[in-house]
């Protein structure tokens, strides 16, 4: 298991703790420059932060504190990580072959058995008839997997990935994805990937971390994340389009700007009348031609059509707020649904979550 | 006439200089890539001869060497004192292009080879050297050629002792001096000739490029 906990001030504030199980992949999500890739060179022994601690398979790789200053701080050598760089790194003077035999180096194998090795690992990859090329001759996924044989022919205890997929067109990507899924089950070791593709992240994650101006915010599997988001800023950096403000008292929710209420299941942790914020995923959410004492009236302001599916913008009558909805394209047109005109909102309660709020601004909304 | 004994000297005194610069010149390249604060104040020391005028340079070899000596052998009207100056005053040549080759670098593929377990020495011996090769042939080119073609400084420190100074430029200089114009021109074509060879030959070798198949 791969346990992390790292804290610094400078160059960049990091507050980051999480934990990866053998053979759990693991994403870390968070916008441009919120420190994903410092927390993966971090572990890698590529930079040491002040304060932090980094564990892999029961070996102390980093200890150190303010205080006492570091304690163990492994080279990177001496860690056994493979690390797959987004613009592959790989050696330009060497081929394919000798580029995966660097790190048997320090394995006490002769040149023809680091060759074996190392072939084994290109054949796995799928590319064992590209072994003579050099990098320049190989097209930017082939170059992904000789840089992925690479990181794995020293056999290290963990496997991080720094936006790996980002550099290559979709093809390739989703054949990349393919051979990581199968790589996972046989190598049985914690995989730590950074992307800022939710998609990504959802589509091959256990769990997904969410990082924000170097703090990590949330962990969850991507169906908790998705549907619980920990607070308004993390349910903003997943991507939920439906999210609002409201007063909970409780149990009862009501919308802010209209005279909404739903009733909502809490822990009954909340204080009475406590501002917050509540989103509701798009199975939450059904649209209907007649109205009922549940259903909200709305007006269709929009529909944008993308291929099959169409996202449909609704404005809720007497009130500012907006709300989208998705639907096929055929559900539209079951709908009638088009641009002016009326239609009514079914919000199932049961879907709703709410979280604290804060401004977004406020350094206090990531310390809850 | 040819003057062999000039030409021989030279080429010893270019080899010498190329034999003891460049491993220097590759481990001052190497460090400065990564030399802290005071980076600029060392380049700048290491690039004056390529500003000062010779005259200046071998002047102030002159009053340096003084009298001195190393192992019983005079620094002043000697090889080993022209052999001393040719070491500093190539300095810039035989370091910058191994500097920049090594900066060249992209700090990933030094990233890549430590989390592939390779230690400092490794990296440097499998990775860091081959990338940089180009630039070392460039500097061993440049110092050999500026050696051959030194003046100024040689004949300050050396004067023109023939068989221990008189490299194949003081030896053009003295021709002309003595209205030999012919013998002057045919060292200087010698020299010319060589020098072509030297560029020719590392143009040959950092030339050589793998096609890009995209």
């Amino acid at each position: 298991m791969l346990k992390v906990k790292i804290v610094q001030d400078l160059p960049m504030p990091l507050q980051v703790s999480l934990e990866c199980l053998p053979g759990e992949l693991h994403a870390l999500v968070g916008p441009s420059g919120s420190g994903k890739t410092s927390v993966l060179r971090t572990i890698a022994g590529l930079r040491n932060p002040k304060s932090g601690l980094i564990e892999c398979d029961k070996e102390i790789w980093l200890e150190s504190d303010e205080l006492r200053g570091v304690s163990v701080a492994l080279s990177p050598a001496k860690r056994s990580c493979g690390f797959l760089f987004q613009q592959y790194a790989l050696f330009p003077h060497l081929t394919a072959i000798e580029n995966v035999c660097i790190p048997l180096q320090n394995f006490g194998l002769n040149s023809a058995q680091q060759k074996t090795m190392a072939l084994k690992w290109l054949g796995r990859m799928g590319i064992a008839d590209l072994v003579a090329r050099m990098p320049n001759q190989l097209s930017g996924g082939q170059q992904q997997r000789v840089a992925l044989a690479r990181a794995l022919a020293r056999q290290p205890k963990i496997l991080l990935l720094d936006e790996p997929f980002s550099a290559v067109d979709a093809p390739t990507r989703q054949s990349l994805y393919k051979t990581l899924a199968e790589l996972r089950k046989d190598l049985n070791i914690p995989i730590l990937l950074v992307t800022h593709d939710l998609r990504e992240a959802d589509l091959l994650a256990d769990r997904i971390t969410v990082i924000d101006e170097g703090i990590s915010l949330q962990t969850a599997s991507p169906q908790v994340l998705f549907q619980k988001p920990r607070n308004s800023r993390v349910a903003e950096l997943v991507g939920i389009s439906n999210m609002f403000e409201g007063i909970f008292n409780a149990g009862n929710l009501t919308w802010d700007g209209s005279n909404k209420q739903f009733n909502v299941v809490d822990k009954g942790k909340i204080p009475p009348s406590t501002p917050v914020a509540w989103v509701i995923p798009p199975e939450g959410l059904s649209l209907h031609q007649d109205s009922s004492n549940t259903r909200i009236a709305a007006i269709v302001e929009s529909i944008s059509a993308l291929g099959q599916i169409a996202v449909i913008q609704l404005h809720i009558k007497d009130t500012n707020h907006r709300i989208t909805w998705e639907a096929s394209a055929a559900e539209v047109r079951r709908l009638s649904l088009d641009i002016g005109r009326a239609t009514y909102l079914e919000l199932d309660e049961k879907k709703i979550h709410i979280m604290p709020l804060r401004p977004i601004n406020d350094p206090r909304h990531f310390r809850n | 006439m040819i003057d062999l004994e000039a030409i021989l000297l030279s080429l010893k005194l270019a080899l010498w200089t190329l034999v003891l610069l460049l491993p220097f010149g590759v481990w001052v390249g190497h460090s400065l890539v990564r030399a802290g604060s005071c980076k600029g104040w060392i380049e700048a020391l290491l690039a004056l001869p390529l500003v000062l005028p010779p005259t200046v340079l071998g002047y102030y070899f002159l009053v340096g060497f003084g009298g001195g000596s190393i192992f019983g052998i005079p620094l002043v009207f000697s090889f080993t004192g022209i052999l001393i100056a040719s070491l500093i005053v190539n300095l810039p040549f035989a370091i910058q292009p191994i500097q920049r080759a090594f900066e060249s670098i992209n700090p990933e593929i030094r990233e890549a080879a430590q989390v592939s377990g390779l230690s400092a020495w490794q990296t440097f011996r499998l990775i860091e050297l081959p990338l940089a090769w180009r630039g070392i042939t460039s500097a061993a080119v440049l110092t050999f050629a500026h050696t051959l073609g030194e003046f100024g400084v040689v004949l300050m420190v050396g004067g023109a002792i023939p068989g221990e100074t008189k490299t194949v430029s003081i030896a053009i200089y003295d021709k002309v001096q003595s209205f030999d114009t012919a013998g002057a021109g045919l060292l200087s074509l010698l020299l010319l000739a060589i020098s072509l060879v030297a560029i020719a030959l590392s143009y040959g070798v950092l030339g050589v490029r793998k096609p890009r198949a995209r």
